[in-house]
């Protein structure tokens, strides 16, 4: 098994009263896509910052941090210098055009004149950006901003990736295409660390997440077996607040888990047959019966309440 | 096993010439409008000085008024560009176009990233004392080549002055608060400086606070410089503007970190 390229242990960073990160743990391997996953306000940014010293520890936090050997505390530059970010905000230079923006980057990493040109030329291309060039940036739409954004964090051919919510807001064309160029980074031996609350992204390219609450890991594996090991396999989603008294009884209260809510009902089972008993029970055909998925385990682990930063 | 090269990150000198060409590019982007006011100026002024007021004043301080009045203005064209740039150029950039988050995620720390701007705002003082510098020696009101020597006080004055309004920018939380500085502090800069008229000719009461603006000091040097006229007192005007550099701009650099780096 390969040695983990991103070690950290017990770090915890606060703003003020509010514990943003609370002892978290967690490592990385090799070329891996490693999700945080979580709601507005879980920390899942302020964590990812740490790792390239936007944001600092707690003072006298005495946890671990290594990527890649560095510890972001002493040794921020040489850690910039092997990552590309790709933060929430498009912060990309609007006085200057596309190609401007990444010539002034590719400064910033001292990449010689012709290298920069020819590095640009083939990020344009991979990122189907070309015919851009010499665009404003107001000129470009949010998906395009946000391609470019990543263009720009691959200029210095980086060794991980951190992405922060990559491809919230963008229409799902874009975000497909982005994913397809992670999972080629990837399969190149980049490593990626990525926040999103997509659960459809974390299970599409992520081999390992974390769902994050408060500060705080909940739940940490591979997808699947996250949705394996903790959730039914099947859903009954009942629509329209229709009632489900008296639906579920006798034998089904053992196989069946139900999970009310004023619009929507949901009914848990490991036996789709059993969730077929109960919908041909009801009154209307609004309901549908499908597989559990990631969003499934993150409402059961997060609870449905909204916390004070949604 | 740390990857070897990753320490390969450029050198600082490299660090703060990256920052100050990014500000470079973006400035001569719009060379047009933003190379030519700084040469209408001076031009302004003379119109409005020469034609009008000079008739009426002869000497100051035994040199021609209109001349007197361009000695100071080389180092107020410094001053004013200086304070722009760092004070609602930097806000903008910081809060409003979030341009330092992502100069931040390359390899620059946020310390270079500030002194660079600091440099940046020097060079913008040379630029403009040099355009005042040609268009007043053009119409025979500076002479040269003693005049030669407003870019460089030009460079020390922006500096200053970039530096003092990164510190205020460190405490502005919004951007009309830059109006108590511009009104409060410059502009009795500008008039209580000697640029306008001798600070010996204050009330010895104000006296002692006019020898605490940082631009009387940039205008002494200049006019000592540009009449050869050297005494002592020059050396607390030098020590005056390195002091005031390296105070301010570590001051500035350590607080306006804190709203970089949380």
């Amino acid at each position: 098994m390969a040695e983990s390229v991103i070690k950290v242990e017990k770090i915890s960073k606060s703003f003020g009263p509010v514990r943003a990160v609370q002892e978290l743990s967690f490592s990385v391997l090799p070329a891996a896509c490693f999700g945080f996953l979580g709601p507005n306000g879980a920390g899942k940014t302020t964590m990812m910052k740490m790792i390239y010293g936007k944001n600092t520890c707690d003072r006298g936090c005495r946890g671990v941090m290594d990527i890649f050997g560095f510890d972001p505390r002493s040794d921020e530059l040489a850690i910039k210098n092997l990552s590309g970010v790709v933060p929430q905000e498009d912060n990309l230079d609007e006085e200057l055009n596309v190609i401007q923006n990444l010539m002034i980057f590719a400064r910033f990493y001292n990449l010689p004149g012709p290298v920069a040109r020819r590095r640009i030329t083939e990020l344009l291309e991979f990122l189907e950006l070309s015919e851009k060039t010499r665009s404003k940036i107001r000129e470009l739409s949010g998906g395009m901003k946000r391609r470019l954004v990543i263009a720009r964090a691959l200029l210095n051919e980086p060794r991980l990736l951190i992405l922060d919510e990559p491809t919230t807001g963008l229409d799902p064309q874009v975000r497909h295409l982005i994913w397809d160029k992670l999972r080629h980074l990837k399969r190149q031996g980049t490593t990626i660390l990525l926040t999103t609350h997509y659960m459809e992204e974390a299970f599409q390219i992520c081999d390992e997440l974390i769902i994050m609450d408060k500060g705080q890991a909940i739940l940490q594996g591979n997808p699947r077996q996250l949705l394996r090991d903790n959730i039914e396999p099947y859903v009954l989603e009942i629509m329209d607040g229709q009632s489900i008294d008296g639906l579920v009884s006798g034998d089904l209260l053992d196989s069946v888990r139900a999970d009310i809510s004023h619009e929507v009902s949901r009914l848990y089972s490991s036996q789709i047959d059993d969730l077929r008993r109960v919908a041909a029970a009801l009154h209307s055909d609004n309901y549908v019966i499908r597989q559990s998925n990631l969003e499934d385990v993150f409402l059961k682990a997060t609870g449905r309440s909204l916390n004070a930063a949604q | 096993m740390p990857p070897s090269n990753a320490r390969l990150y450029p050198p600082l000198w490299r660090r703060l010439y990256s920052v100050w060409f990014r500000h470079m590019r973006v400035y001569t982007r719009h060379l047009i409008s933003n190379g030519f006011p700084p040469f209408l100026e001076p031009l302004i002024f003379l119109g409005g000085i020469g034609l009008g007021l000079g008739d009426y004043i002869g000497k100051m301080d035994n040199m021609p008024y209109l001349e007197y009045l361009a000695t100071g203005l080389l180092c107020t064209a410094a001053m004013w560009t200086a304070a722009f740039e760092c004070s609602y150029g930097t806000f903008i950039r910081l809060e409003f176009e979030k341009v330092y988050d992502g100069m931040l995620a390359a390899p620059i720390t946020a310390e270079n990233l500030i002194v660079g701007e600091i440099l940046w705002a020097g060079t913008k003082g040379v630029f403009f004392s040099f355009a005042v510098l040609c268009v007043l020696s053009l119409f025979g009101i500076l002479r040269l080549p003693n005049a030669l020597i407003a870019p460089f006080v030009g460079f020390l004055t922006g500096t200053m002055f970039g530096a003092l309004s990164l510190l205020i920018t460190s405490y502005v939380k919004t951007i009309n608060h830059f109006n108590f500085y511009m009104t409060g502090l410059l502009s009795p800069m500008f008039f209580f400086s000697g640029v306008v008229f001798p600070i010996s000719k204050l009330p010895p009461a104000v006296y002692p606070f006019a020898q605490l603006l940082p631009l009387t000091h940039s205008v002494r040097l200049l006019r000592a410089v540009y009449l050869v006229e050297f005494d002592l007192l020059l050396f607390w005007n030098a020590a005056y503007i390195v002091i005031f550099i390296t105070l301010i701009g570590f001051f500035a650099v350590k607080r306006l970190k804190k709203r970089l780096i949380n």
